[in-house]
């Protein structure tokens, strides 16, 4: 039979061991397999192809990136005496993410997030493309040479604090402290070099799995918890102080107990109203000019 | 600390100039080879000695990078005193001055003390911009000037120093107005307002003391 023969021919080229290391099963199905793989084969090649074409091409990216050096400064792996030295595959992370994203190139911010991604997978093309689902898809529109989403994002969790923690609100306004002014790191950097690393990583696992909400949550269990604290404040230094205050300290380096309370303590928070929020923040935004 | 006036300045230039290591050697009197890429605006405060006056220095320092000038734009309001900074060993933050300036004028009141600032003048054999093209284009856009190496601290201090003593001289001209904040001014805690200001400022705004001195 024409069929048993050709599961046979594939028996033969096929491993009995995959490539993770377990024994393919007795009714395993060699042909199905290798007709799925031939052409899965073609994807696999398509992607490598792109992202040797994304470490070449123009040097408009390069000129914006002069500044990696500056990624990391207290990180043993990130020196130049390294080896091998992080820099290099920083550098090749986010010069083919400049290629693959012209809209958005190389903003400051973008390379601790690739560091961070870098330092975890240990390999330079899953950085990319985790960073591209980050960039890309997940955060709307942080790192576009206008920052419209990230100051949309800002304004939202100004609103948001409003309604959940007006008392704060109002120190904010009657000091005229912008929230740009104490949270655009959180943003931009997505807590890294904010928050203590393992609190980070436990972040990033929600913020990849549920998306761009997460980071209202965390800032907001932040605030609340502490809001007496930051209400004590009587200037706008003294506010700004305080902000950099509620980042340290036991509350964020339990990252386990911080996680639980970050999906308890904001209370109720639907993608409506975050996508309601966006919408009139950003309307707001454009007016200003 | 008590003091008599609170100056708000504000660090302005591309990436990679110094900024922040010219604001970390004036607050800690420190240097830092490799700083940290600022993201957004940091903060630093120092108290300085004008004429015999404490007077509280508020430093906000901002992110260089391009995309971020829409987000340190709103800083601009409300600052006293600009340090406007380039990198003498890198011509093309020379070259992006004027955009920087044009920036500032935009966005801030119109008589912000703007100190321009060619740092890292301890590389003289990199120098790609030479300092008397610092001193013509300060001259010609009305900016006071020096060179300063943040490494070493040479100019440091008298770069914060003279643009607070600059912003001084224009309050006793009067040509501030004190009482309203939107100018980056903010006059000390239990200040007696007709000790803490000079005589010329005290003759203009002596409509203002009368109602003020209540308070002291």
């Amino acid at each position: 039979m024409e069929s048993a023969e050709r599961g046979q021919a594939a028996r033969d080229r096929v491993p009995r061991i995959d490539p993770y290391g377990f024994e393919r099963p007795e009714d395993f199905d060699y042909a199905a397999y290798e007709e799925f793989f031939s052409t899965y084969l073609v994807i696999l090649t398509r992607r490598a192809i792109k992202w040797s074409k994304l470490l070449k091409g123009s040097n408009s990216i390069q000129k914006s990136m002069t500044d990696m050096n500056r990624t990391f400064p207290d990180n043993v792996k990130f020196r130049k005496s390294a080896d091998p030295c992080l820099q290099k595959t920083l550098y090749n992370v986010l010069l083919a993410y400049g290629h693959h994203n012209r809209g958005v190139g190389y903003c400051q911010g973008m390379n601790f997030i690739a560091g961070y991604l870098i330092l975890i997978t240990k390999n330079e093309e899953e950085s990319f493309w985790l960073l591209d689902a980050l960039v890309g898809r997940i955060l709307p529109d942080y790192y576009s040479p206008e920052m419209l989403g990230l100051k949309t994002d800002q304004e939202v969790l100004g609103e948001l604090v409003r309604t959940k923690l007006p008392a704060v609100a109002a120190l904010m306004d009657g000091h005229g402290v912008l929230w740009t002014l104490v949270v655009s790191r959180w943003f931009i950097c997505l807590f890294v070099d904010i928050l203590p690393v393992e609190t980070v990583l436990r972040i990033w696992d929600c913020l990849f799995n549920e998306g761009s909400k997460i980071i209202f949550r965390v800032a907001l269990t932040l605030i609340k918890q502490h809001q007496a604290f930051i209400l004590e404040a009587t200037s706008f230094a003294d506010i700004c102080e305080k902000f950099k205050e509620i980042t340290k300290g036991s509350f964020v380096t339990e990252c386990h107990t911080f996680m639980q309370k970050i999906f308890s303590e904001p209370g109720s928070l639907s993608m409506t109203t975050i996508a309601r929020l966006r919408e009139s923040c950003r309307a707001k935004l454009l007016a200003q000019g | 600390m008590t003091y008599a006036y609170l100056f708000k300045y504000i660090i302005i230039g591309d990436t990679g100039v110094g900024k922040s290591c010219l604001l970390l050697q004036f607050t800690d009197k420190r240097f830092q080879p490799v700083h940290d890429l600022t993201i957004g605006v940091e903060f630093g405060a120092r108290m300085v000695n004008i004429d015999g006056k404490q007077i509280k220095l508020q430093i906000w320092d901002t992110a260089g990078q391009e995309s971020f000038r829409s987000i340190t734009r709103s800083y601009y309001r409300g600052a006293a005193g600009a340090l406007l900074v380039y990198d003498i060993t890198r011509r093309e933050t020379f070259n992006h001055l004027t955009s920087w300036l044009e920036d500032a004028r935009q966005h801030s009141s119109s008589n912000m003390v703007i100190m321009l600032i060619g740092n890292k003048s301890d590389l003289e054999s990199r120098r790609d911009v030479k300092r008397e093209e610092g001193e013509a284009f300060a001259r010609e856009h009305g900016l006071i000037f020096m060179e300063t190496s943040a490494k070493t601290a040479c100019n440091v201090e008298e770069a914060f120093i003279n643009t607070a003593k600059e912003i001084y001289r224009k309050i006793q001209q009067g040509l501030f107005d004190v009482h309203n904040e939107a100018n980056g001014i903010k006059i000390g805690p239990q200040q007696c307002i007709s000790t803490s200001a000079g005589p010329s400022t005290a003759q203009r705004n002596s409509g203002d003391i009368e109602s003020n001195s209540g308070c002291c």
